[in-house]
């Protein structure tokens, strides 16, 4: 067994020829069920703070990877938000919505409804959607080519109905 | 306090807020918590309170919501005031939208609020549509090659295509808001400018009415005036005039086309009608004025004398000097005559060394003392040939039943008798009767 493991896209494999009859879609209390039971063993063994870091980075990833195999990097900025949306809508991942977008200092301030990761969810009382955060930041940086941070400022698990995410690029 | 004091207390005050509303002040809690008389009741009566202080929070929330106020924070704790949070992060993102929106970002679409969702997307489709007509109709006037103008009621543009541009060298910055006929359409084609109650072009933009022309020009920013084939058409929306719009090509090569095409008509009409020789009316344009003249005559029943005449031994001219020598004696015998005809009179060569002279308002006794004029001035004229060239003549004049044949006939009947007679000389048409019947003596001939 080698020791990293590099995600390719392809790895994801052929939903259609594998899943036939189930398809490619499975439930969302399945999805938590592995990312929760994911940061429970991971907190456990690296600490509550290195496992939020992971999931960030995960999602960092994941975000690269969705933009580059899912959206259209060429599209104008409008269109690009209104594809993703549009897209995260068709994937059911979340209700994505632009509050705020200034273009020249490329601060977003994004919410994101239904989220996959954490609507319904009781009352935590601290932000749940690391994953996201990478997401976000991830896809952005595909598209602009600038590294981004996005911090969750509001979240269903601290008693909000949308998470709301503030988006700034990583200062140089 | 024990808690039947508590629940009345509290049941009075829900009572007053439900008959009152909630006031400036919202629901206060009637019960001091550390007064209850036993530590369950004291808990409750915590949380009770805690309610009352989220409901009061929660209506002054939805409240600011009420009042467009989006920036308004309540606490995370507050479980009355969550379906609100999203309420107002849904309306954060819908003014956003419609920022994007008045900024021309047509992607928007607003998803899972129910009838506002449908009403909003659907006044995006409306004005996607409206947008994909509008670029339709700017490549249909980008690529037309005709200049359009659009202008308002008063006359500002407010619409010029790059043809328009081009034509007459204004750019559609510089002329915007700009009263387009006080900059264009001033003056007429000579350069002369329009009086001040202006023009029909201006009318019809004022009035709203069509309006089509072919001889207006338009000045370009160079200064040249552009003659331009126009045709301008009210815009009207809903019954009211919004504005009219004026689309325009430059005719000058038209223009041109169509002057040099009447010059060569004229010219080529001289040629059908004149004598290439002599420069005077050939015979063919002779019989059309002979017959306009007798029309006219017979209408007005007026006289009109003919007078033929032709130059005395021409062939003997020829044969002694040439032909060249002869075409001057005949073109001398042009000038001296067309030099001592009227204005009225229409002259004419009517073969060989023949000549005609048709002589309006004149009676065959005027005719002959004309035709005399005319002979006396031939014989006393020095030709190019070196000898004395005269002609002979014979005069008629018009009966009402004449036809151009008869009247004619008669004159050169009558030169016929002048050439018997001894050439240089005058005969009138049936001179004896005629000169018995008027009295008048033979005038003299040479």
């Amino acid at each position: 067994m080698k020791n990293v493991y590099n995600f390719s896209w392809e790895d994801l494999g052929n939903l259609a020829e594998g899943r036939p009859n189930l398809g490619g879609e499975t439930s969302v209390a399945i999805y938590r069920l592995m990312q929760f039971t994911f940061k429970d063993v991971l907190s456990k063994e690296l600490g509550r703070e290195k496992t939020c870091e992971l999931f960030v980075k995960a999602g960092l990833l994941a975000g690269r990877e969705f933009c580059r195999n899912v959206l259209n990097p060429d599209l104008p900025f409008d269109e690009f938000i209104a594809d993703l949306k549009a897209k995260l809508i068709d994937l059911k991942v979340g209700v994505l919505r632009v509050e705020q977008a200034d273009m020249e200092s490329l601060n977003f301030v994004l919410t994101v409804s239904e989220d996959l990761d954490c609507s319904g969810l009781p009352i935590f009382g601290e932000t749940v959607c690391d994953y996201d955060e990478g997401f976000i930041a991830g896809i952005l940086k595909e598209y602009t080519g600038k590294d981004f941070t996005a911090k969750e400022v509001d979240c269903w698990a601290i008693g909000d109905r949308t998470c709301r995410f503030e988006v700034k690029p990583v200062e140089a | 306090m024990n808690s039947t004091q508590a629940l009345n207390a509290i049941g009075s005050c829900l009572a007053l807020a439900m008959e009152r509303g909630l006031g400036k002040n919202g629901l206060v809690f009637p019960v001091e918590c550390k007064e209850a008389e036993d530590d369950t009741f004291q808990n409750s009566c915590q949380n009770l309170q805690q309610i009352f202080a989220q409901m009061n929070e929660s209506y002054r929330f939805a409240e600011a919501l009420a009042n467009g106020e989006l920036k308004t924070e309540v606490s995370r704790s507050n479980i009355f005031a969550m379906p609100l949070k999203a309420l107002q992060a849904s309306l954060r993102h819908l003014t956003w939208q419609t920022n994007q929106v008045a900024d021309g970002d047509l992607s928007q679409q607003v998803d899972f609020l129910g009838e506002f969702s449908l009403s909003f997307n659907r006044m995006i489709k409306s004005l996607r549509d409206k947008k994909s007509l509008e670029q339709r109709l700017k490549t249909i006037t980008d690529v037309l090659g005709e200049g359009v103008y659009l202008v308002d009621t008063e006359g500002r543009l407010i619409f010029a295509n790059p043809e328009a541009e081009r034509l007459l060298g204004y750019s559609f910055q510089e002329m915007t808001g700009e009263m387009v006929l006080h900059v264009i359409h001033k003056q007429y084609a000579d350069g002369t400018f329009f009086p001040p109650e202006g023009t029909q072009l201006g009318t019809a933009i004022r009035t709203g009415q069509a309006y089509n022309s072919d001889d207006c020009v338009f000045a370009c920013k160079s200064g040249r005036l552009m003659p331009v084939s126009l045709a301008c058409r009210p815009v009207i929306t809903g019954g009211k005039l919004e504005g009219t719009v004026i689309a325009f090509h430059d005719i000058t090569e038209q223009k041109k086309y169509q002057e040099s095409l009447q010059t060569i008509n004229a010219l080529l009409e001289k040629q059908a009608s004149t004598d290439t020789l002599t420069g005077i009316y050939n015979r063919l344009k002779f019989s059309k004025l002979l017959a306009m003249e007798i029309s006219r005559a017979r209408r007005y029943q007026s006289s009109m004398a003919i007078i033929m005449f032709d130059i005395d031994k021409f062939k003997e001219i020829n044969d002694a000097y040439g032909h060249q020598a002869g075409d001057s004696v005949l073109i001398d015998m042009a000038r001296v005559v067309n030099a001592n005809v009227r204005t009225t009179d229409i002259f004419a060569r009517w073969g060989g060394e023949e000549f005609m002279v048709i002589a309006p308002s004149c009676t065959l006794d005027q005719g002959v003392q004309f035709a005399e004029m005319l002979r006396f001035r031939v014989a006393q004229t020095t030709f190019s040939v070196p000898r004395k060239v005269t002609a002979s003549f014979g005069v008629s004049v018009f009966r009402s039943n004449d036809t151009e044949l008869s009247l004619t006939n008669r004159a050169d009947n009558a030169l016929y008798r002048a050439k018997g007679n001894g050439r240089n000389r005058v005969e009138a048409e049936d001179a004896e009767a005629f000169y018995h019947q008027a009295g008048a003596s033979r005038p003299p001939t040479s």
